[in-house]
C-alpha cells in the first residue's frame, strides 16, 4: 500500500512537476502570510512582522529544497536535473568542452589502438582448441654467452622429440615459408605453401572438413606426394569440387594427391594455401637447425614432465652446444606457451608502445586537470551564488562530478572512434604477416579498456575541482569578489612542468629512433639501387632439379629480358641486397683460418648480376659464360669475406675449398640483414661468397629452391611502361608455366628490411607529436588564463606607467619557469630511462648530443610560442578601457 | 549512534504531527502551533523540518491534503489523517509507550 502510494507520488512528482512546485510555493507563501498575521495581531508593525517571519523560516528556497529532497523519486529527478544543468554548462563553454573532449578522445584513442594490438598479441586466446595446451620449445644458454629464446631444431632433435617425449605431441614446420606454383584449371598460379610434419593439424586441433591429415608414410623422405589445401583455395581454384579428394593436382611441376581440405575459416600460424609434408630427416634440410617446432601437451601430462623429458632426450645436443659454441655454459630447454613463443620478439615493442601511450594519458590528465582548475576559478562566482541560494557542498560536488562523467562518456566514445581509425592506420603501416595473428579486433576487452581509461582519466582530473569546491569560502568570496589564485597557479605550474618533462622523454626517445632509422636508410648500399626492378619466381619445381634445365632457364630468360627495349643489363641471383641471404658452412682451404669451418653467406648469380646491380669489382674478375659445370669451379667473395677470412689480403687465386673452387674476384660489400636475427643491426655487412649459377651443386639446387625464390634483376636506362608485363612475357617465352610471384623495387626491399624500425619511428613520432601538442595547449591555456584573470591588475600597472614589455614579462614568467623546470626534470628522466633503449638503437649512442639538442630546441620553441601567443594580447590592451570595463 | 538519535527524533516528529491532526484538519502553521501547545513549548517545529515531514507523510499515504480558507481568510493547505494515518498513529503511540515505559523503568531501577 505504502509502496504503491510512494510510486504514484514519485510519478506525479516527476511528470506533474510544475503543479507540485506551484502548490509548494503557495503553501509556503500562505504559511509566511499567516505567521506574519499572527505577529501583526500581537502588535508588531506589518513590514517588521514579515521580515521576522522570513528570518525565522531560514530561507524559503532552503525549505523548498528540503521538501524536494524528501519527495519520492527525488534522487532520480535531481540526477536528471543535474545532468541537464551539466549539459547546458558544457554547451555554454564550448571552448572548454571541445578542449576536454578532443584531449580525451586523442589520448583514449591512442591507448585504445595500442591496447588492441597488445590484446591481440598477448591477451586474446589463440584460435585453436585448448590453446593453453599448445607450446613451443625455448633454449636458454647461460654462461660465456647468454641466449634465451626460440631456436630451430634439426632432424635428430625432431626424431628424439617425436619418439622420446611421451608427454607431448609435436610437429615441425619449415622455418622459412615460401610459395609454389600450382596448375589448376589449365592455368598456373603462385600460392603460399607451408611444409608441415604429419601431426601438425592434430597438434593445432584442426580436422580437415573433407579427407584426412597426412599419414606418417607420407611424411617419410621420398614418401608419396600428398597435399592438403585451404578452404579458400578449394573454392577459388577448384570451384568447390566435391570429388577433389584422392585426385592428383599439379604442384611444383609434379602430381600431388589431395588428401584433405581444411574447414572454412581454419587458421594456422602459417595461413598457407597449400600444405605439403615436410618429410623430415637427418640429412639435407634436417642436417641443420631448420625446423620450427610446436607441441601439444597430451592429456594427463604436465609441462614440468615435458620439460624434463625434453632435456633428457636432447642431452647430447645440449652438450654439443656447450662444447662447440659456448664453452663453460649451461644449456636448458623448456616449453613456453605458443602465444608467448610467437610474440616473443614483438612483446617488448608492444609494451614500450603501451608505456608511451600511458605517458600520453598522464600528459592528458595533467592538461585536463589544469583546464578544469581554470574552469573552477571562473565558476567560483556561480558556485558561491548557488551555495548562497541553499545548495549544499555535496550538491555542488555532485553537480561537478556529473559534468566530469558526461565529459568522460563523450570523450571516451569519440576516443573509441579515434582509436578505431588509428588502429586501421597503424595496421596499414605494418608489412604483411608482420603480426602473427589473423586480425586485430576491437573486442569487448578493448572497449572495456577504453571506457575504463576514460573514466579513470576523468576521475583523476575531476578530483581537483571537487577538492577546490571544499575550499570555497562563501563570505570572503562575496565580499571581495576576487579569487585567491596563488595556490591554484602553483598547482598548474607543477602540472605543466610534469607535462613538459614527460614530453621531453618521448621526444628524446623518438629523436634517437629517427636517428637510428636515418642511419639505417643512409647506409652506403654498396650498389646502385636506382633504376632497378626485380622479380621473383618459385623454382621449387620438379624440372629445375635438373641442372641442365636450370642452366637453360637462367641463360634464355636473361637473354629474353635483355631484348626488352630500354633494358641495359639483366642478372639472376638467389637473393638480392637488403634481403636475407643463405647461410652456409664451409671448410676453408686457404688463408689464416685454413682447415677451419667458416660461416658465410652464399648465393648463386648469373654473369649479369654484378653489372645489373652495379656492384663494383675491387680486384680480379666476375663471372662470364665460359664458367661452366665442366670448367674450373670459381667463386667471387666480397670485401667483408676478404677482411674476415684473409685478414684483408688479396685472396684472388687461392683455393676456397678442398674441391678446388678458386677465388677469382673480390667485389664491394652490399647492405643486407644479418645472418642471425636480433644479434646485430637490422642492416649491415656480412661475408658473402658468390658462385656462378652454372656451377651450383645439383643437390644444393634442389634444397635451396624450397626455401628461396631467386630474383631476376633488370636495370633500365629510364622508366619503361609495363615493364613487369614485358618481363613476364619474356619469362613465358622460355617457360610458359613459370609465373613471377611478385615485382619489387630495391626501395621495397630496403623498406622491408627495416620495417620494424619504420613502424617504431612512425608510431613514436605520432605519439611524441601528440604529447608536444598537448603540452603546448596546456601552457597556452595557463598563460591565457593568467592574462584573463589579471586584466584588472595589468590595467592598473599599465596606467601607473609600466611598459607593455614589463607586463608581458611578468605574465610570461610563470609559464617560462614551469617549462624550464619541466625541461630539467625531463633531462634527468632521460638520463635514467633512455638507457633501456640501447638494444633498439643503431649507429647512434643513448646520449646522443645532436638529437638531444634538437629535441630540447623543438620543445623550447614550441613552449616559447605557447607562452608568447597569449601574452601578445597584452600589446593590444587599452588600460583605460580595461579599467572602465572591470 | 548518531543515526539512531536522528531516527528517534524523526519518529517523534511524525508522531507529534499525527497526534496534532487526530482532532481534525490543520494547515502547516496550525500544526506547528498545536505541537507547541501540546508539548507546552518543549518542541518548536521549524518550517525547515515541518514541511519536508508533511510532504513525506502525505506521500506515504498517512495524510491527505486539501486547499481551503484559514480563520482569517488566507488560502492554505489543510492536512488531515487518512485511515492509514490513524492506524499509524495507533501503532506509533503503542511503540512510543513501550519505549517510554522501558526507559522509565530503566532509569528508575535501583542502582
Amino acid at each position: 500500500m505504502s509502496t504503491l502510494f510512494r510510486m504514484r507520488s514519485a510519478l506525479r512528482n516527476l511528470f506533474k512537476k510544475e503543479k507540485v512546485e506551484r502548490q509548494l510555493d503557495d503553501e509556503l507563501r500562505s504559511y509566511v502570510e499567516m505567521a506574519a498575521d499572527e505577529k501583526v495581531a500581537a502588535g508588531v508593525p506589518a513590514s517588521e512582522a514579515r521580515r521576522r517571519t522570513l528570518a525565522e523560516l531560514g530561507g524559503v528556497e532552503q525549505v523548498k529544497q528540503a521538501v524536494r529532497d524528501r519527495r519520492a523519486g527525488s534522487s532520480l529527478d535531481t540526477l536528471w536535473g543535474d545532468m541537464r544543468y551539466g549539459w547546458r554548462q558544457l554547451l555554454r563553454n564550448p571552448g572548454f568542452t571541445a578542449a576536454v573532449i578532443v584531449t580525451l578522445a586523442l589520448s583514449v584513442g591512442v591507448n585504445t589502438a595500442i591496447f588492441s594490438i597488445v590484446n591481440a598479441l598477448m591477451l586474446k586466446s589463440l584460435p585453436y582448441s585448448e590453446p593453453e595446451r599448445l607450446g613451443t620449445v625455448f633454449t636458454r644458454i647461460q654462461g660465456s654467452a647468454t641466449f634465451d629464446g626460440m631456436n630451430d631444431i634439426d632432424g635428430e632433435q625432431w626424431e628424439l622429440l617425436r619418439d622420446s617425449v611421451p608427454s607431448l605431441m609435436g610437429a615441425v614446420t619449415s622455418g622459412i615459408s615460401s610459395g609454389v606454383n600450382l596448375v589448376a584449371a589449365g592455368s598456373v598460379q603462385y600460392v603460399h605453401a607451408g611444409r608441415i610434419s604429419a601431426q601438425y593439424f592434430d597438434v593445432l586441433g584442426i580436422h580437415p572438413a573433407m579427407g584426412r591429415n597426412f599419414t606418417s608414410d607420407e611424411d617419410r623422405p621420398h614418401g608419396p606426394k600428398a597435399v592438403i589445401i585451404s578452404d579458400i583455395l578449394w573454392r577459388n581454384a577448384f570451384h568447390s569440387d566435391e570429388h577433389l579428394i584422392g585426385q592428383a593436382i599439379q604442384l611444383k611441376g609434379e602430381a600431388h594427391t589431395v588428401v584433405g581440405i581444411l574447414p572454412a575459416g581454419a587458421q594456422t600460424p602459417m595461413n598457407a594455401d597449400v600444405y605439403t609434408p615436410i618429410q623430415p630427416s637427418r640429412q639435407g634440410e634436417g642436417g641443420g637447425s631448420n625446423y620450427e617446432v610446436i607441441v601439444r601437451l597430451r592429456d594427463g601430462a604436465t609441462w614440468q614432465q615435458a620439460d624434463a623429458q625434453i632435456n633428457q632426450a636432447w642431452a647430447n645436443r645440449a652438450q654439443r652446444i656447450t662444447k662447440e659454441f659456448h664453452p663453460g655454459s649451461t644449456v636448458w630447454f623448456y616449453t613456453v606457451p605458443l602465444q608467448k613463443g610467437q610474440t616473443a620478439t614483438l612483446r617488448p615493442k608492444a609494451l614500450t608502445l603501451m608505456l608511451a601511450a600511458g605517458i600520453i594519458l598522464l600528459i592528458a590528465c595533467a592538461n585536463l586537470a589544469g583546464l578544469t582548475v581554470v574552469r573552477m576559478t571562473r565558476r567560483t562566482g556561480e558556485i558561491a551564488t548557488r551555495m548562497a541560494l541553499g545548495a549544499s557542498r555535496w550538491q555542488i560536488q555532485r553537480q561537478l562530478w556529473i559534468e566530469t562523467l558526461l565529459l568522460a562518456v563523450i570523450g571516451g566514445a569519440v576516443g573509441i572512434g579515434v582509436g578505431f581509425l588509428a588502429l586501421r592506420g597503424l595496421l596499414s603501416l605494418l608489412p604483411r604477416n608482420y603480426l602473427p595473428v589473423a586480425g586485430v579486433p576491437l573486442d569487448a576487452r578493448v572497449l572495456a579498456f577504453a571506457i575504463a581509461v576514460s573514466v579513470l582519466t576523468s576521475l583523476l582530473f575531476g578530483l581537483l575541482p571537487a577538492i577546490a569546491v571544499s575550499g570555497i569560502d562563501l563570505r570572503s568570496f562575496m565580499s571581495s569578489r576576487t579569487i585567491a589564485g596563488v595556490e591554484r597557479l602553483r598547482l598548474r605550474q607543477f602540472l605543466i612542468a610534469g607535462e613538459v618533462a614527460l614530453t621531453l622523454v618521448l621526444l628524446a626517445a623518438t629523436g634517437l629512433l629517427i636517428r637510428s632509422l636515418i642511419h639505417l636508410q643512409t647506409l652506403p648500399p654498396g650498389f646502385n639501387p636506382n633504376g632497378v626492378m626485380t622479380a621473383k619466381a618459385s623454382l621449387d619445381e620438379a624440372r629445375y632439379r635438373d641442372p641442365a634445365e636450370f642452366d637453360r632457364l637462367m641463360k634464355e630468360s636473361t637473354a629474353a629480358m635483355k631484348r626488352i627495349p630500354g633494358v641495359e643489363s639483366v642478372g639472376v641471383g638467389l637473393s638480392v641486397p637488403f634481403e636475407r641471404e643463405l647461410n652456409n658452412v664451409t671448410t676453408i682451404n686457404s688463408g689464416p683460418q685454413v682447415g677451419q669451418q667458416i660461416v658465410s653467406g652464399e648465393l648463386y648469380v648469373t654473369p649479369g648480376y654484378f653489372e645489373a646491380l652495379q656492384i663494383p669489382l675491387l680486384t680480379g674478375r666476375t663471372f662470364n659464360d665460359s664458367d661452366r659445370r665442366d670448367t674450373q669451379h670459381v667463386v667471387v667473395v666480397n670485401r667483408a669475406f676478404m677482411s674476415k677470412f684473409y685478414g684483408g689480403a688479396n685472396p684472388v687465386g687461392l683455393p676456397l675449398s678442398k674441391d678446388g673452387t678458386t677465388i677469382v674476384g673480390v667485389v664491394e660489400d652490399v647492405t643486407l640483414p644479418p645472418h642471425i636475427d636480433n644479434v646485430n643491426d637490422p642492416l649491415g655487412i656480412e661475408p658473402t661468397a658468390y658462385i656462378p649459377s652454372t656451377q651450383a651443386d645439383p643437390r644444393f639446387l634442389s634444397v635451396i629452391h624450397v626455401w628461396f625464390q631467386p630474383s631476376w634483376v633488370v636495370r633500365t636506362g629510364g622508366p619503361i611502361d609495363g615493364l613487369p608485363g614485358q618481363m613476364q612475357r619474356a619469362l613465358a617465352d622460355v617457360d610458359p608455366s613459370l609465373p613471377f610471384s611478385g615485382f619489387y623495387s630495391m626501395n621495397y626491399h630496403q623498406a622491408q628490411a627495416i620495417a620494424t624500425q619504420r613502424v617504431e619511428v612512425a608510431l613514436l613520432s605520432a605519439m611524441a607529436g601528440l604529447a608536444l601538442l598537448l603540452s603546448a595547449v596546456g601552457i597556452f591555456a595557463l598563460i591565457a588564463n593568467i592574462v584573463a584573470q589579471r586584466t584588472r591588475e595589468i590595467g592598473i600597472r599599465m596606467a601607473l606607467g609600466a611598459t607593455v614589455r614589463q607586463v608581458m614579462a611578468s605574465v610570461a614568467a610563470s609559464g617560462i619557469r614551469s617549462s624550464a623546470a619541466g625541461l630539467l626534470i625531463g633531462l634527468l628522466l632521460c638520463m635514467v630511462t633512455l638507457r633501456a633503449m640501447r638494444s633498439v638503437l643503431y649507429g647512434v649512442g643513448v646520449y646522443d648530443v645532436p638529437s638531444m639538442v634538437g629535441v630540447v630546441l623543438v620543445l623550447t620553441i614550441v613552449t616559447a610560442l605557447a607562452v608568447l601567443i597569449p601574452t601578445l594580447r597584452l600589446t593590444r590592451m587599452n588600460p583605460v578601457a580595461t579599467l572602465r570595463e572591470q | 549512534m548518531s543515526s539512531k538519535q536522528t531516527n528517534l527524533l524523526q519518529g517523534t516528529l511524525d508522531l507529534l504531527i499525527l497526534k496534532s491532526l487526530n482532532t481534525g484538519e490543520l494547515h502547516g502553521l496550525g500544526i506547528s502551533r498545536r505541537i507547541d501547545q501540546m508539548t507546552q513549548g518543549t518542541f518548536v517545529v521549524k518550517p525547515g523540518s515541518l514541511f519536508p515531514a508533511l510532504h513525506r507523510m502525505e506521500e506515504a499515504g498517512w495524510l491527505n491534503a486539501t486547499w481551503g480558507d484559514s480563520e482569517n481568510n488566507r488560502r492554505a493547505k489543510f492536512y488531515r489523517l487518512t485511515r492509514a494515518g490513524k492506524a499509524q498513529l495507533t501503532v506509533e503511540t503503542e511503540q512510543w509507550n513501550t519505549i517510554a515505559l522501558a526507559m522509565a523503568n530503566a532509569l528508575n531501577a535501583t542502582t
